[in-house]
């Protein structure tokens, strides 16, 4: 009995093993491919010849206006996504905090309001939201990017309800002790949110990391664009240069994967705590 | 309740507020209104034209197929994710050890931007790519993958599948911690086989978290646009055009901007109606066989 026990959980392991290797495979193919000789590429699932040419012309620039195209496009990545996200967690832990823990008249209002444009599809604003931001001028800028992006309705959904889930009385003792709003939200919220924040923050800097749609509207200069925008822009036309847009890739997605790895334990704590 | 902390309440709640204004209320209106305009997105001129875009859109092979490619991708992307995340789930959740690695380890393709994983599947599948060399080998099959309507249709779910099993995979283990042990040894006792033990015992106590997973796959399946306007651009022959890229190529690359705001707010209808109805059903069915 015990030994068939074993043997069927030494078959589970191998079955998940081959079956994570298949999930990440596009990932290794994606490396692979971007240290594969050019001659190579796409012709072979494991190619034999590798060479460092593919990032070199990366890094080099490639042919393009303006010097350095993709370590720009990259920067610029940073700025938009980090800035956005920055943007998206302060707000929402400000908002989420008044309507959780601060009575006052209207509260209740606006939050129907946000639940009511929570399930608004958002398909609507595309257009419009462009036409706002051409109109104040921020037409191919980064606040242009960032701006319609500096706020999330989830993200103020899901503190409202974690901040709801803390006692008053916390809030009120240190009240007493003479602690202001931002104190009590620096000093005893925020410590107590850790591992939901966690959560939100990949959760938002991933999406906004990976974005198309709207940078690729607001971004028109070639100093402008984001990574993700220069590298759907160019794999049609530079389908001649397979190997750089593998290279490209793996410069895109190695950041987020490095992100998320470092806070994979907290998120993990955290996801269990936003599922239940 | 003093005013100061009415005031409070207001200020931190101030963002909100603004944003609201900014980036809904006002592109609302400016949408409604011009839907019943011939814009051109550049023009500093333009006359009102009715509900005539309206009657236009609803005549329109672009918009037709945006309403069919919805459900299409709902009917083959919903039921790919669902069981592929069941099966991640099934198989990580009996591991005593590394659960939690394993789950990370699913969940790295939701980290892919869809430019990336086009990137990838393009390059698996171009003419000369090991996969079709093989399968020309092989079997003698020669599939033009995103040439042909059913076909691209078809890698545009996978795709999309690929990146969210494991999420969802992290969403299902959630639900089996809800189920004891005790359960499942009261029924090995019984004598109760695997297959009945999934479908009498599992599946009813997975059944909340199979129901949100439902509820965001079939969100998904109304937001597609990256991995279409990479690999297919709507087609061929629209087989793949869903709403945002109709609306995206209407709007920005034929510039009818009335037009296309009057197909934006056709989807939002349609969309918001759809998942309304999709949802009262999957409760109605939950209900009547006991699992909610």
């Amino acid at each position: 009995m015990g030994g068939a026990k074993k043997k069927g959980l030494w078959f589970r392991y191998l079955l998940a093993v081959v079956l994570l290797l298949i999930m990440i495979f596009p990932y290794i193919y994606m490396v692979l491919n971007s240290f594969a000789d050019w001659d190579q590429v796409d012709k072979k699932l494991f190619p034999t010849e590798y060479t460092l040419q593919s990032y070199q012309w990366l890094l080099g620039g490639g042919e393009a206006v303006i010097p350095r195209p993709w370590l720009n496009a990259f920067f610029n990545s940073f700025i938009v996504s980090g800035a956005s996200t920055f943007l998206m967690m302060v707000t929402a832990i400000m908002v989420a905090y008044a309507l959780a823990k601060m009575p006052f008249k209207g509260r209740d209002t606006i939050n129907n309001f946000i639940l009511f444009q929570m399930f608004f599809p958002a398909i609507i604003l595309l257009i419009p939201t462009f036409l706002v931001i051409q109109r104040i001028g921020m037409y191919d800028s980064y606040w242009g990017m960032i701006l319609p992006k500096a706020m999330s309705l989830w993200a103020v959904f899901m503190y409202t309800n974690f901040f709801k889930a803390i006692p008053d009385t916390f809030i009120e003792a240190a009240k007493l002790d003479g602690a202001s709003e931002l104190q009590i939200m620096y000093k005893i919220v925020m410590p107590m949110s850790k591992s939901i924040t966690t959560v939100i923050f990949l959760f938002l800097f991933m999406e906004r990391w990976t974005e198309l749609l709207w940078d690729m509207l607001v971004a028109k200069s070639d100093n402008m664009l984001t990574l993700n925008v220069l590298l759907s822009q160019m794999f049609g036309p530079y389908g001649g240069y397979p190997g750089p847009m593998y290279a490209a890739s793996v410069l895109l997605t190695l950041p987020i994967i490095i992100i998320f790895l470092l806070f994979a334990k907290k998120f993990q704590e955290g996801m269990q705590f936003t599922l239940k | 309740m003093s005013t100061k902390q009415g005031r409070m309440g207001w200020l931190f709640a101030s963002p909100y507020l603004i944003y609201a204004l900014v980036f809904f209320l006002i592109p609302l209106v400016w949408s409604l209104f011009l839907s019943f305009t011939d814009w051109n997105l550049i023009s500093p001129t333009f006359s009102f034209v009715g509900i005539e875009n309206y009657t236009e859109a609803l005549k329109s092979p672009g918009v037709q197929s945006a309403f069919w490619v919805t459900f299409k991708f709902m009917a083959v992307f919903v039921p790919l994710v669902v069981a592929s995340s069941i099966v991640v789930a099934l198989i990580v959740q009996g591991l005593p050890r590394f659960k939690g690695l394993f789950l990370i380890g699913f969940f790295l393709p939701y980290l892919a931007s869809g430019v990336v994983s086009s990137l990838i599947v393009k390059g698996l599948l171009s003419y000369n790519s090991p996969v079709n060399e093989f399968l020309r080998n092989a079997w003698g099959l020669d599939i033009d993958w995103l040439g042909s309507p059913f076909a691209a249709l078809f890698v545009v779910a996978v795709i999309i599948a690929w990146k969210f099993t494991g999420y969802y995979a992290l969403i299902l283990t959630s639900g089996f911690e809800s189920i004891g042990t005790e359960i499942y040894e009261a029924a090995m006792i019984d004598g109760v086989s695997p297959w009945q033990r999934f479908w009498k015992i599992t599946f009813p106590l997975l059944y909340p978290a199979l129901f949100t997973v439902l509820i965001l796959s079939i969100g998904v399946t109304f937001g597609i646009f990256t991995e279409v306007y990479q690999l297919t651009g709507g087609g061929p022959n629209f087989a793949t055009n869903t709403w945002q890229m109709e609306i995206f190529t209407r709007a920005f690359s034929n510039l009818q901007a009335g037009y296309a705001s009057a197909i934006a707010i056709i989807a939002s209808v349609v969309t918001f109606i759809s998942i309304f109805i999709i949802r009262k059903l999957l409760e109605m069915w939950g209900k009547r066989n006991g699992w909610s």
